[in-house]
Order: C-alpha cells, then structure tokens, then sequence
C-alpha cells in the first residue's frame, strides 16, 4: 500500500525468487549494508522497512522477505497482496532460478496489485565466472513485460541501492488506498495453476 | 445416557447441564430428610455444586449443598451425587473417572457452622463462581462451584443464622467468626485456595487440628488422594492464575527471590541435613550450591506433597518455618500457595552422568520413563549424554531396551542407513540427467547446507566434511521419504542433531524419529503448520484473552508471525547449546506434547504490554517477533511455559486438535500426497 501525506509515501515491497537467489542479501544489504556468504534460509517470511529521499518525496519501504522454496508458494499472496512494489530476484549463475523468476512475474500479473512496480534482479553479478543468465536475454524479458531489469550483486553491493532508488522514482506518487495491510492466511492456496511446479 | 453424550460433546457440558437442571434455591425440602437426623431443617439447598479434585473436566464431582438448621445450630454439608443411574445421574457421565468411594471423600458432612472463619466468594471471568470455605482451625475445603449460580442466596441464608461480616478489606471475603490471633487474620486475607487445604475425609476430625500445621494432615490416606491428582491444581488454580498471569514475571520473580531467601535463612541452620530427595548427587556443577537445592526443597511437590517419609528434608523446611517469626510464616504460605498453584518450577541442573545411571538397570534399561521425562524436563541433560539420550526421548531407541539391544538395534540400522544412501550415491551421471527430480532436490539441499550454522564451529570453514554429511544424511532422507522429499528448514532440524550425534547413520535415524513427529509440519498444503498454528490460536484465548482480541482485532490471528517458531522448534531463537536444551526438553513429552506452542504464548505473554501499547500492526508484529531472537530467555520461557500448561490443564489440552504435530499424525493422514513438485 502506498499514500502520500506531505511526499511521505510508505510502499510495501515483496521480494520473490528462487531459493538462494538473495532476496534476502540484497534487502540486507540494502536495509543493514550487510552482507555475509552464507546467509540462512529464510523461514516464513521476514520483515524490514527502509526510507529514501528521492527528489519529490521520502519513501518507506516496507519490505517483506519471503521463503524461497516452492514448498511455501502458497504462502507468497499473503505477502504481496496490496504490495505497491515487487523485486523479482533470480541467481544470474542459475537458468533455472531465471525461469522461476518468470513465473513469480506471470502470477504477480495475475494476482498481484494492477498498479505494482516490477523490478526484475539478475544477482550475483560479481559471479563472471560461473554467469548461465546473459544480461541481453534478462533485457529482453523484462522489456516484453514491462519490468525494470538490473543486473545486481549484494556481495558487491552493485546496484543495490539504486533499484530499490528506481522502483521509488516509479511508484505513483498518489495512489488510492489499496488493501489494508492486515493479513488473512488463505485457507487454501490461490488457484495456482500457472505454478504449480514452479521452481526448485 | 443419550443427555450425557450430548453433554460430552462440549467442553461447556456443565454449563449446558446446568441450564437445563435449572437453578433452584429452596428454603425448605422436605424430600431431602431422609439423610438427616430428625427435627432438621433444610434452610439452603443449590443442586450442580462441584468440587474438582483436578484439573480435569472428566474428574469433576457435582454434589448437592445444604444449610441444615438442627436447633440453634447450622451445619453445612455437600454430598456428590451418585454414579450414573440414581441421583445426578444426568450429569454422573462425566464423573465416570472417580469411583463413588474417591467421591466420597469429599464430601462435607454436617460442619458446624459456628467452625467456619470465613468463606471467600470468587468470580472469575471464565467459568463458574465458587467459593472457598476456611474453618476455624485454618484448614480449607476445595473450592465449591455454583455450576447453577446461587452463591449470593447461600450467602444471605447463612447471615440469616449466623454472624456474617463482609470484610473490609476484601468485598469478597466474607468473616463468620471474629478471630483475635493476626497470623490466623493474615493467613485469611492471603487466604489463597490450597494454602491450608485438604481432603475432606473426615472432617470434623481434621478441624479440630492445629492451624498452621494443617497443611499436612494426620490422615495419611485423604492427602494421598490430593496427592494422587499432584500439583497439577485444581481449577482455582487455573481461575486464579489467569488473572494473575497478568503480573506473571513480576510475581513469579518475587516468589522465587523470597523463597530463596527464606531458605537461604533456614539452610543456613540446616544445611547439613538437607539430603536430597531419591538423588545420587549431582557431580558436575555449580549449580548445585545450597539456594539452588533450597529452592528446590520449595518446589511444588516436595512442599506441598511431602511425604513425611521420604522426604525429612521438607520436613524440617516446614518446621523451621514455622518457628519463623510471623511474617515469615504468613509469606511462606504466600509463596508455597503461589508455587502450588501456578509457577513453573525452578529450573534444575542438567543431568549428570552419575545421576543417569541412577534412571537404568544393570542391562541399561530405563525402570521409570516418566520418572526421567520429568527429570529431564526440569533440567535438560549435561551434553556428553546427549549422544546416548536423544536417541531414547525421540524414539529411536525404546526406553526398556537394554544396552545390547541399543547396541544391536544401531548396528543393523548402519547397514540399513548404508542401503539407503547407495540409493542416491549410485546414480550415474547420465542417469542424473534423466532425473530432474533427483538434481533439483540435490541442488536445493545443496544451497541449504552451506548456510546452516556456519558459525558453530563444527560447521564452519571451507569444505568442512561435516556439511558434506548432513547435505548426505538430507539427501538419503529426502529417498528415505520419498514422497515428502526435503523442505526447508529440515536442514536446521538435523544440524544439532548430527553436532550431537557425530555419527552420520545415528544421526539419520534420530532425524527419522524427529519426522514422524514433525514431518507434517513440511506438508505442501501446510496442513501440519494451520493445526499447530490454529491450536495456538486457540491456547492464547484461553490463557490471555485480551491479547488474543487484540490480535484478532489487528486481523492477525493466522499466527504467521509464529510461523518459525513452530516450524523448526524455535531452533532460530536460541544459541546453539540453548537450542539443544530446549528440544531434549519438549522431547520428553512430560506435560504436553504441545509445550513448544504453551512456550508461544509464554513468549507473546512476556511482551504483551509491548505488543499491545504499541500497537503492533501484522508487520511490525512479525518483524519484532524475528527480532526477538537471541533475547530470549530461555529457562523463564520453558518456566512460564510448564506454567501455563498446568493452568491451561485439560481445557488446553483439549483444544489442541488430535494428530497437531508434533503428535503422532492419525492413520488417515499417514500418507503425504503426491504433487508434482520435488
């Protein structure tokens, strides 16, 4: 949900992706400027929130951190229900965590917020070596379905900050009251039949 | 019959029961003389009024109370009604567990009126109104419940023919006899429900015994029959420990450091007495210093079922308290009431090597499971027995095998382990590539295991083999149980276990043990997760309904934000050692199966007033609740925890669904369904 009020604006953010893409290094790096090689998998979800001055305004980000693994999709709309903002997260060393990512994009499509900011995030960039993801083809992806894409590394901090920057330039600065932020726990999962066998 | 299996439906039975019996207060019942003496009058008569010698609904005994006027003089009786078939026989149903004859011993036969000192009237917010009726000689009966209301009538009846003060103190707290003596006015205005209580036997015998000695009754067979139902209280307990839970750490805090201090004091005259209960002294530690085994010389048992036998160290405890000056005497009832009724008990000492064998015969079998669930439940164990301890409280090994047996059973489970694994180790590469399922599992166990407790040292470095084996162990695992596969959060189960265990088959197999149990909490649908989640749901508006409302009120009761707390057993809220004591200590079962989720509410209780003043939202709730760990801790929330199961008692028990997790799944759900997934 995101209002503004004097250009404060709050924004609920959602990280999705894979498992071991690095939702969670990249909003720690973002949020703590932290980063450690083994970060533990993330168990239900976690919460951070962040605030950044851009030009016209001060954004909060509430940011939820979501379980990567497909075991806990059916948990993901209780996240990003109402989310003004998405960061769709895939492991650049990993085809397979790029494809998980296009079906997070697909489901928040039709599921998720009509007016949601969608970043798409090649991480571990700093990982040359090992690179299975092409940048060109990430590009392309995201242009054909209206996405900002970067290429970002939390180990190096690489463009961490500035796509949650760009994702705060994007969000609408007046947006009407979306779902409150309470929850409901859904008693059974959202017609997924997009992903069902989705990810790992 | 068909009435009472209505009834049992519900855990409202009584109340059901009660509105359909109708309340009824008659001043004269003429029908009812067959038991008296002639010429009396029955001034007072209230049907469906209980005692409950426990905590539990089944073991409730309703009876009927009178006020019988004989001449100038009014006695008080309650008989129970008789079993199914004659008298309460609607109602006899739920009484089924208790013989007429353990019925009996309750019942109140024609006291004088003139022997009661006071008769305090309770109105708690859940469940019945009762009233606690003191003698003069100090000693109490159990608490009776006015299932059908009426306590105001018998009130007014008994001013009628006897002197009834309202206290000024206590509006609730009704005085019949003017008392001189400021420890008997003390003791009264503390006058906690089981502070001087006893079974009713043989009443008029036992009021004519000394006051504060009454706590301990000559009648050796009536106090066994409170003892027989433990420290587990009796429903006042519960009334009063709900409302007091409010203020749980304050005054939990206070009776531990008076107790202490009291003790300290009377150790430092008897320290050299003191003989510890059934124990092999404790080798190890520091901890066994003389205020720890005072304090646990007041633990609830000892103190308030003693046995004048057993245990002579509680003896002289009691005598020496009371030869304290007064106000020691009056606290000490204070704080024994206090522990009696709804404390965790201190926290002990783990178990030692020397006391362990103490638990096994010569061949190694266990004599008393219980004896050692408790014991390990109070305590934990010291860490080199963990190896040999796990196994046992999680099944791996029964508890009446022997060491042969054990020794046996672990040498054909290597083979068997070794089996399982060349399932997985023998697939080609070639063949991998056919095997999406294989590779993804692989993979995703893969990136789990180098990020699970890379910080503990058995774990840390670079290619550290122990990675390798529990990445092996999960992945034979995940071949071992198919169908469920890995999840995570199941690398976060086995890493203490196999630290514990330094053995990859052992380690397997007590991993196995642990999944039976929490296996469901991985289900796909997350079936396992809603039930233990919900029955949480369901504890907290039991034990603190203002919070529950609030949660509620804030569409928070999902009780997501516990989500990591159930579903790896608190393993992310603890340091590495602390985390080990508190799984050996859910392990044993003791009180609950359910402890880990009472240690929930514990946790939620502590920060109530945080919780709630500030308004938490889903999110902040969530965040704080992440942030809470390795601030907790841990000896007060398994003390609160084992307190508020006691208090819950069988109601909480009772709304914990059949087959939650970490329960045993019921036959139907066995299977775990088949989806296209790893």
């Amino acid at each position: 949900m995101a209002n503004s009020r004097n250009k404060n604006i709050n924004a609920k953010l959602v990280l999705l992706g894979d498992v071991g893409a690095g939702k969670s290094s990249l909003v720690l790096r973002f949020v703590k400027g932290q980063f450690v090689d083994f970060q533990e998998s993330t168990i239900g979800a976690a919460f951070f929130s962040q605030t950044l001055a851009v030009n016209d305004a001060t954004i909060k980000f509430e940011i939820w951190d979501t379980a990567g693994q497909e075991r806990y999709h059916s948990l993901a709309p209780m996240y990003y229900r109402g989310a003004a903002a998405a960061v769709v997260v895939y492991d650049t060393t990993n085809q397979a965590s790029f494809a998980c990512a296009k079906k997070w994009v697909t489901e928040l499509q039709e599921q998720g917020n009509t007016n949601i900011v969608m970043a798409l995030a090649g991480n571990k960039s700093d990982l040359l070596d090992s690179r299975k993801v092409t940048a060109e083809e990430a590009q392309v992806y995201a242009q054909e379905n209206g996405l900002f894409f970067m290429e970002t590394s939390a180990k190096t901090a690489q463009n961490v900050n500035e796509i949650f920057h760009e994702i705060a330039k994007r969000l609408p600065r007046a947006q009407p009251p979306q779902n409150p932020s309470g929850m409901v726990l859904m008693e059974r999962p959202p017609v997924n039949g997009t992903s069902s066998s989705c990810c790992s | 019959m068909h009435e009472a299996d209505i009834h049992d439906l519900s855990d409202d039975a009584d109340y059901a029961a009660s509105q359909q019996q109708g309340s009824r207060s008659i001043s004269r019942c003429g029908s009812d003389k067959r038991s008296e003496p002639s010429g009396a009058e029955v001034v007072f008569l209230k049907e469906n009024v209980a005692i409950h010698p426990t905590q539990y609904a089944s073991e409730r005994i309703r009876g009927r109370l009178r006020l019988i006027k004989q001449g100038a003089c009014l006695f008080m009786t309650w008989i129970p009604y008789k079993e199914i078939g004659s008298g309460g026989g609607a109602f006899g149903h739920s009484d089924a567990r208790l013989s007429d004859k353990d019925r009996n011993l309750y019942s109140i036969r024609a006291v004088p009126v003139t022997d009661i000192r006071s008769i305090r009237r309770h109105n708690p917010t859940l469940g019945w109104q009762y009233v606690i009726v003191v003698l003069s000689s100090g000693l109490a009966f159990p608490p009776l419940y006015f299932y059908n209301g009426g306590v105001r009538e018998f009130l007014a009846t008994l001013k009628q023919h006897a002197v009834l003060v309202r206290s000024a103190d206590d509006a609730n707290l009704f005085l019949l006899n003017d008392f001189q003596d400021p420890l008997q006015r003390s003791l009264s205005s503390l006058e906690l429900p089981r502070a001087v209580s006893v079974a009713p036997t043989s009443t008029s015998e036992s009021s004519s015994s000394s006051s504060v000695s009454s706590e301990r009754p000559e009648d050796g067979r009536s106090y066994s029959e409170y003892q027989k139902h433990g420290q587990k209280s009796n429903d006042p307990a519960r009334d009063l420990s709900i409302q007091v839970l409010e203020k749980f750490s304050l005054v939990t805090k206070f009776a531990r450091e008076t107790t202490s201090h009291i003790f300290r004091e009377i150790h430092s005259d008897n320290l050299n007495t003191n003989d510890r209960k059934n124990q092999a002294p404790i080798v190890s530690n520091s901890n066994n210093d003389v205020d720890n085994s005072g304090l646990e010389s007041a633990s609830t048992e000892s103190f308030v079922a003693a046995d004048p036998i057993e245990k002579p160290s509680c003896r002289k405890d009691i005598s020496a308290v009371k030869k304290l000056p007064l106000q020691w005497g009056v606290l000490s009832l204070f704080i024994f009431d206090k522990m009696t009724l709804v404390w965790g008990k201190p926290r002990q000492s783990p178990l030692g090597t020397e006391e362990w064998v103490t638990f096994l015969d010569a061949e190694g079998r266990i004599l008393d499971s219980k004896d050692l669930r408790k014991r390990i439940f109070y305590g934990g164990v010291e860490h080199q027995l963990r190896k040999e301890i796990w196994k046992i409280l999680l099944g791996y090994h029964d508890y009446d095998s022997t060491y042969a047996e054990r020794e046996y059973l672990s040498s054909m489970k290597k083979v068997e382990y070794k089996a399982l694994k060349r399932q997985w180790k023998s697939i080609s590469v070639a063949q991998a590539k056919k095997f999406t399922k294989f590779r993804e599992r692989k993979a995703l166990i893969d990136k789990d295991v180098v990020r699970t407790d890379r910080s503990i040292t058995f774990y840390d470095g670079d290619d550290n083999p122990n990675v390798m084996l529990l990445r092996d162990v999960l992945l034979t695992y995940s071949f071992y149980n198919f169908d469920l596969g890995y999840c995570q959060g199941m690398s976060d189960l086995l890493s203490p276990i196999l630290f514990v265990m330094e053995d990859e088959s052992e380690a397997f197999w007590c991993f196995v043990a642990l999944m039976e149990r929490l296996g469901p909490n991985f289900n796909r649908d997350q079936s396992g997760m809603h039930s233990q989640l919900f029955a949480l749901s369901m504890l907290l508006e039991l034990l603190d309904k203002p919070l529950h409302n609030y949660f509620k009120q804030k569409d928070c009761l999902n009780y997501f934000f516990c989500f990591r707390w159930v579903l790896i057993q608190f393993k992310r809220e603890f340091h590495y050692e602390q985390i080990m004591r508190m799984w050996e200590v859910v392990w044993t079962h003791y009180l609950s199966e359910h402890l880990h989720l009472y240690a929930c509410v514990a946790i939620l209780k502590k920060h109530r007033k945080k919780i709630m003043g500030e308004e938490m939202d889903f999110d902040t709730l969530l965040k704080f609740i992440n942030d809470l760990s390795g601030h907790i801790d841990l000896d007060a929330i398994l003390r609160d925890a084992e307190a508020l199961c006691v208090c819950a008692g069988e109601n909480g028990a009772a709304l914990i669904p059949p087959g939650t997790p970490p329960s045993l799944p019921l036959e139907s759900n066995l299977l775990y369904s088949q989806q296209d997934e790893l």
